[in-house]
């Protein structure tokens, strides 16, 4: 409402100019500054210029920013386009052309500080320009660098506004020069106050801005508006920095002086009688130094104690470059108030993060936990079926160049490899191997070297590029805090679709039955005629294929290469160990708590994924011993022992 | 003829199936006791509560003069405070001589350096020798344990056993596998090993139990049916029902 | 007794022999000797083999007779390196440092030292402030007690959780392997104060011993390597010998039938995994100042699993096998990636073994596992049964 009044008062002052003169006068006015304009007196040829609220004076403005303005020998201006020696003019009011000899003209050239006001008066004009886009392009002009002279056109051009997203745009951003500039502080107070609902990066910023403070440091108390009174002894090595470069103390000896002083002053072999032998200790040569100081040969030393006692003398403060205490009081209410919306974002965010980590994590380990748990098998050749199923998508994109057909194509193309080589796996080597966990450990063992280094030799050790669609490209933005990219959510969506496609498989179809049967007591179901040699196939399949549709899962938002199969099979034990063998819940509950631990540990140390990733190791040795089964852990006889 | 170990009040479940349910068993020093049951009566899961295996969701066991509780004790402990166990399979340790195996089990200390340098008593040949006699093994000491029969197997294990000088064996199931002549063997040596300790056997076999001619525990649904003699508990309707009868 | 244990163990006699020997003809035939037919380099490549035989036999040991598969023990032989990695890079910038600072017009306190030396130290971390962990390195005999008691302490740390919560097996594996995993990130760091991916380097040259040609270096290194495998054999035969020795395959074969028997079966395992971790300390200390440098990437998860590689090759469950084992893949290793092993030429395609070891090595590996699981070792026997029957 208020906006809209200020509004109103704005284009009922500018009218009457506009009637009462044309450019060319107003120009004339002013022709010595025009002419050579300069960034001090150029200011009020801008204003009287924009007062006059003609619709030419944009184009002019234009023009003279990109040095299209000539000057008669009369003094007259006109907008002018140089081709050899003529000139195409063009009359600044009535837009009339004619041509004319170069040689009567000269040429304005406005210096970049000019011509940078000049564009900020132009914004003014820009603002209610019937072009919509050169509005929006002025709007972000503003937004780039804001100043208070565009507070009042900005205010007076939202009413007339027809575009409703600018028009928000336009009152948020009139918000924030409000706060910032504006000339009343109850103004400034409410705008503040409305900007404690704002998470936006923008407006954090304005209310820092109101908030940004010089040091100082002086012998009484300072008189303005005090931010701190600081302990100079905290960090006394600065506060004496600062100190020294007000020039209220002399610069403190470092070593390097003392040493240099005291090179200065040998005189024959000696240090003030010390022999130069006996410089091999800081004591010694504090002791020289002082018999220098002694002499009025080097200035007195300024020791610890002397500096601390010099800043205490002296009182060190920072003071808001805001003096009104009411309006910084406001703002840093205000600011607190976003740091607590911030932080629930971010938590929010974090949350977000932790959920799509999880479910790569459980992509990655669900078919580990598949093969664990049915035939207490562990593959340690499971992170190379994940980097096969990556391949299978790369060779796919070499064949198919459309991103979503060959996606399509190599989703079940993955599963499908990496079936089939779990079931040669299987067959070949896992078969003549059961009962004995730890052999097959190490088969697997050599299997994934042999198919590591395979992978090396067919497709090189570079990093090969599996790139997603493009409508998996983006993120999606909730504000300047919460985004996740597209990407993420399709691979939480491809979990929890294999999460509710493994629960349907082992509960309610036949293969799961008798999956389940072989799992709690192998002899009786296979007196009851299932065969367990099948079913043992069929499992170690799934879990490979499983592995492969996650290799092209992972493969779209990291790397493909030879080793990224090592990268994830380390967590992908500790996801199923943690989880509970045998349960694929477990396996969920397992991939959440590594998936939030890992980005709980990244939280509290951002700058260090290789430490969150330390600490969550150590954290997932100390959890097995309070629950060495795993999180969902069998009991009694069926956990075997 | 006095208490040596006391089972009272125990119950343990595995994921709602009650596998004990309000167990109280005494057993005396020395003593020789047969416990027969069905199937799933919660035999073995008695051994298994008896030697640490598994931990009762209530109930007392309780140990010797001075009372101990036992339930605090890892299996170690347990079979160091004098409670050796037989498995119903032979777990010799196959890769290693007979004479390995007992002289493994004999009663020494049993720390790692103890063992590293060699402080265990002098007399060793003789016992591991009066073991190998007491259960017929003397010819076989330096073959290797998995080469033996089946039976001799078993054996090997009660000799081991034995070797311990446990006050309280637990004994499961001696007999399965065996002909009739080492069965006899076998009752003997359990009978001779009952005049000095209290033994506890679990056996399908009512001939094998006859032959013991000792007090029987009759369990049913992890709690106790019937005791007394075999003549006794043969009689008892109810045992009739669940065992005898089927 | 140690006669009884010796005439028990004829084999422990047979193998210090060969050793020996081996060790007299390198001895001979090697630069410092003058003869030559040996390079240093190669000297220095059979000294390191030799430590890698020390690392495998004590692998042996804790998988092969006591059944626990450690997927950690390449890093404690890391941090064994490590530890004596420190002292000779300190001491050894130290030498520089003070020599470079002896023109100086003013003799240089300790101070000046100090931090001259963190600065050329870890100035490639971007700081020159000594980390607490340095605080030892400076002594040569406190960081040749580290090489023996960080990885005994951090085993037995590790052990003592791990085997306490009854972790057995193949999750056992998996948690020492999550261990390596874990060291290794963290050596990665450029804050542990290791000096993070650039590791520690310069170790072939001994501070002290400038005098001294590499060449008669590399053969000192050498006969030491030798002797700590021999005593290394030594003390792991007289320990797998006996009634410790039974009790330990014991626990291999059936952990809870031990239990029964009255043995603290944890106290056991540990004692294994943490004696075997100091001698794979020793067998680090001894490598690396043969290798010259060391970089976390020593340490990740897969070195372990090559050690494993090299004990079931050799044939687990005996130490010469171990020996074997590790001599012949590491040599084999160094030959094939080394680009001296010919290519062969198919017509169509060429096998570049420097491109094909590896996959031959896994596939042997599986091989060996399926149906040699005796490794080489086993041929021993197979001959000797064959001696027996002719």
């Amino acid at each position: 409402m208020r906006f809209a009044l200020i509004a109103l008062i704005l284009t009922i002052c500018s009218a009457p100019a506009a009637t009462a003169q044309n450019l060319q006068s107003i120009l004339q006015t002013f022709t010595t500054e025009i002419a050579k304009p300069s960034r001090g007196t150029v200011g009020d040829t801008l204003d009287a210029i924009a007062a006059s609220g003609l619709p030419q004076a944009t184009p002019f403005l234009e023009q003279w920013s990109e040095k299209n303005v000539w000057q008669r020998n009369d003094g007259m201006f006109f907008i002018g386009l140089a081709s050899g020696d003529t000139l195409a003019l063009t009359d600044i009011d009535t837009q009339a052309i004619s041509t004319a000899q170069k040689s009567d003209f000269k040429q304005l050239k406005p210096n970049g500080g000019v011509r940078r006001l000049i564009g900020t008066a132009l914004v003014q004009f820009q603002l209610i320009d019937p072009d919509v886009s050169r509005r929006t392009t002025a709007v972000a002009s503003i937004a780039r660098r804001p100043e208070a002279a565009q507070l009042a056109p900005l205010l007076a051009s939202i009413d007339p506004e027809v575009d409703a997203s600018l028009k928000a745009r336009k009152i948020q951003l009139a918000n924030f020069l409000t706060a910032r500039f504006a000339g009343g502080p109850v103004d400034r107070i409410a705008a503040i106050d409305s900007l404690s609902t704002d998470t936006s990066v923008e407006a954090r910023a304005v209310l820092n801005l109101i908030l940004t403070t010089t040091s100082g440091v002086a012998s009484a108390q300072p008189t303005g508006n005090i931010a701190a009174i600081l302990d100079p002894l905290d960090a006394p090595i600065v506060s004496y920095f600062a100190l020294v470069d007000a020039g209220l103390a002399v610069a403190k000896q470092t070593p390097a002086d003392i040493k240099r002083a005291l090179e200065a002053n040998i005189i024959d072999g000696r240090i003030a009688g010390f022999p130069l032998a006996q410089m091999d200790n800081a004591k010694t040569r504090e002791a020289a130094y002082a018999a220098l100081v002694d002499d009025g040969m080097v200035p007195t030393l300024i020791t610890d104690t002397l500096r601390d006692a010099t800043l205490t003398d002296h009182i060190f403060y920072e003071l808001y470059d805001e003096p009104n205490a009411t309006i910084t009081a406001a703002a840093i209410s205000a600011l607190a108030a976003v740091d607590t919306r911030v932080a629930t974002a971010k938590i929010a965010d974090l949350t977000l993060d932790a959920l799509s980590l999880a479910s790569i994590f459980f992509l990655a380990a669900i078919g580990l936990a598949i093969t664990f748990g049915v035939m207490g098998v562990i593959n340690m050749a499971h992170g190379e079926f994940i980097m096969m199923g990556a391949y299978t998508g790369f060779v796919v994109q070499t064949f198919v160049s459309n991103y979503t057909v060959s996606l399509i194509i190599a989703l079940p193309l993955a599963f499908a490899v990496t079936f089939g080589a779990g079931v040669v796996m299987e067959r070949l080597v896992i078969r003549r191997l059961y009962h004995r966990p730890l052999e097959t450990l190490l088969a697997t063992f050599g299997i994934s070297i042999a198919l590591q280094q395979l992978a090396k030799n067919i497709f090189g050790t570079q990093a090969r590029p599996l790139t997603s669609p493009d409508w998996l490209a983006g993120a999606w933005v909730f504000n300047d805090v919460i985004q996740i990219s597209y990407i993420r959510i399709a691979i939480f969506v491809l979990a929890l679709m294999f999460l509710c496609l493994i629960i349907h498989i082992l509960k309610r179809t036949r293969l799961g039955l008798e999956v389940r049967a072989v799992t709690q007591n192998p002899g009786m179901a296979s007196s009851m005629g299932i065969d367990p040699d099948r079913i043992n196939m069929m499992t170690f399949g799934l879990g490979s294929g499983i592995a492969g549709i996650a290799g092209v899962a992972i493969g779209l938002y990291a790397k493909v290469t030879s080793e990224m199969g090592s990268d994830y099979i380390v967590q992908s034990f500790m996801t199923v160990v943690v989880g509970g063998v045998g349960n694929v819940w477990g396996t969920l509950a397992g991939a959440a708590m590594i998936g939030f631990g890992q980005k709980g540990i990244e939280w509290l140390n951002p700058s260090n994924t290789l430490a969150a990733q330390t600490y969550m190791i150590l954290f997932v040795i100390l959890f097995i011993q309070f629950r060495p089964k795993g999180i969902v852990a069998l009991k009694g006889r069926a956990a075997g022992d | 003829m006095n208490t040596l170990f006391e089972v009272s009040g125990v119950s343990v479940s595995f994921d709602g199936f009650k596998a004990i349910n309000n167990l109280s068993i005494q057993i005396g020093e020395p003593e020789l006791r047969a416990i027969i049951g069905p199937n799933g009566a919660g035999k073995t899961t008695f051994m298994d509560i008896v030697t640490g295996k598994t931990k009762p969701d209530e109930g007392y066991v309780i140990w010797g003069e001075k009372s101990v509780s036992l339930l605090g004790m890892s299996e170690s402990q347990i079979a160091q405070a004098g409670i050796g166990r037989k498995f119903q399979k032979p777990t010799v340790f196959e890769a290693q001589t007979v004479r390995e195996n007992i002289t493994m089990a004999l009663k020494n200390p049993r720390r790692p350096f103890d063992l590293l340098f060699n402080r265990v008593a002098t007399d060793t040949e003789d016992r591991v020798r009066a073991i190998s006699d007491e259960i017929g093994l003397t010819d076989a000491l330096e073959q290797t344990s998995g080469a033996l029969s089946h039976g001799q197997k078993q054996w090997l294990e009660i000799g081991m056993l034995l070797a311990q000088d446990p006050r309280l064996l637990l004994v499961d199931e001696p007999a399965a596998g065996m002909s009739a002549v080492e069965r006899e063997q076998t009752t003997d040596i359990l009978v001779r090993a009952a005049k000095t300790r209290a033994v506890v056997v679990v056996e399908h076999d009512m001939d094998f139990i006859r032959r013991l001619n000792c007090k029987v525990t009759v369990l049913h649904q992890g709690s106790v049916l019937a005791e007394g003699s075999l003549d006794h508990v043969t009689k008892n309707q109810d045992v009739i029902d669940v065992y005898l009868g089927r | 007794m140690q006669n009884t244990f010796i005439a028990k163990n004829p084999s422990v006699l047979w193998f210090l022999l060969g050793l020996s020997i081996f060790t007299v003809v390198v001895s001979i035939l090697s630069e410092a000797a003058g003869t030559a037919f040996i390079s240093t380099s190669f000297l220095k490549t059979l000294g390191k083999t030799l430590c890698l035989c020390l690392v495998a036999i004590a692998m042996d040991v804790v998988w092969g007779y006591c059944g626990i598969l450690s997927l950690g023990h390449f890093a404690f032989f890391g941090i064994g390196g490590y530890a004596i990695g420190m002292w000779l890079m300190y001491d050894r910038t130290k030498d520089i440092v003070v020599s470079s600072l002896e023109n100086n017009i003013l003799p240089p306190t300790p101070e000046e030292i100090t931090t001259a030396i963190g600065t050329q130290i870890f100035g490639v971390v971007g700081s020159t402030d000594f980390p607490v962990i340095w605080a030892f390195s400076h002594s040569l005999s406190l960081q040749l007690l580290a090489v023996v008691f960080v990885p005994g302490v951090l085993a037995l740390v590790f052990g003592w959780l791990a085997f306490r919560s009854r972790v057995t097996g193949v999750y056992l594996s998996i948690l020492t392997q999550a261990m390596t995993l874990a060291l290794s990130l963290y050596f990665f760091q450029n804050d542990s104060g290791l000096r993070g991916n650039n590791g520690l380097s310069g170790l072939q040259n001994i501070p002290g011993l400038e005098a001294v040609s590499q060449a008669t270096l590399s053969l000192w290194f050498f006969w030491a390597s030798a002797s700590a495998l021999g005593a290394g054999y030594l003390l792991f035969a007289w320990m797998t010998s006996g009634k410790f020795g039974s009790v330990i395959r014991a626990i291999r074969d059936n952990e809870a039938r031990v239990r029964f028997l009255g043995y603290h079966v944890e106290s056991y395992k540990l004692f294994i995994f943490t004696i075997t971790a100091m001698v794979a300390g020793v067998a680090g200390a001894l490598y690396y100042p043969q290798a010259g440098i060391i970089n976390p990437a020593e340490i990740a998860p897969i070195a372990s699993i090559y050690l494993v590689v090299w004990v079931a090759i050799g044939g687990r469950g005996r130490l010469y096998g171990a020996v074997i084992g590790a001599a012949v893949v590491s040599l084999m290793s160094s030959w094939f990636t080394g680009g001296s092993a010919p290519d062969i030429n198919l017509g169509i395609y060429t096998v570049k073994w420097t491109d094909w070891w590896l996959v031959l090595l896994g596939v042997t590996f599986v091989a060996v596992t399926l149906f040699f699981p005796k490794g080489i070792g086993g041929l021993f026997d197979l001959l000797a049964r064959k001696e027996k029957q002719s």
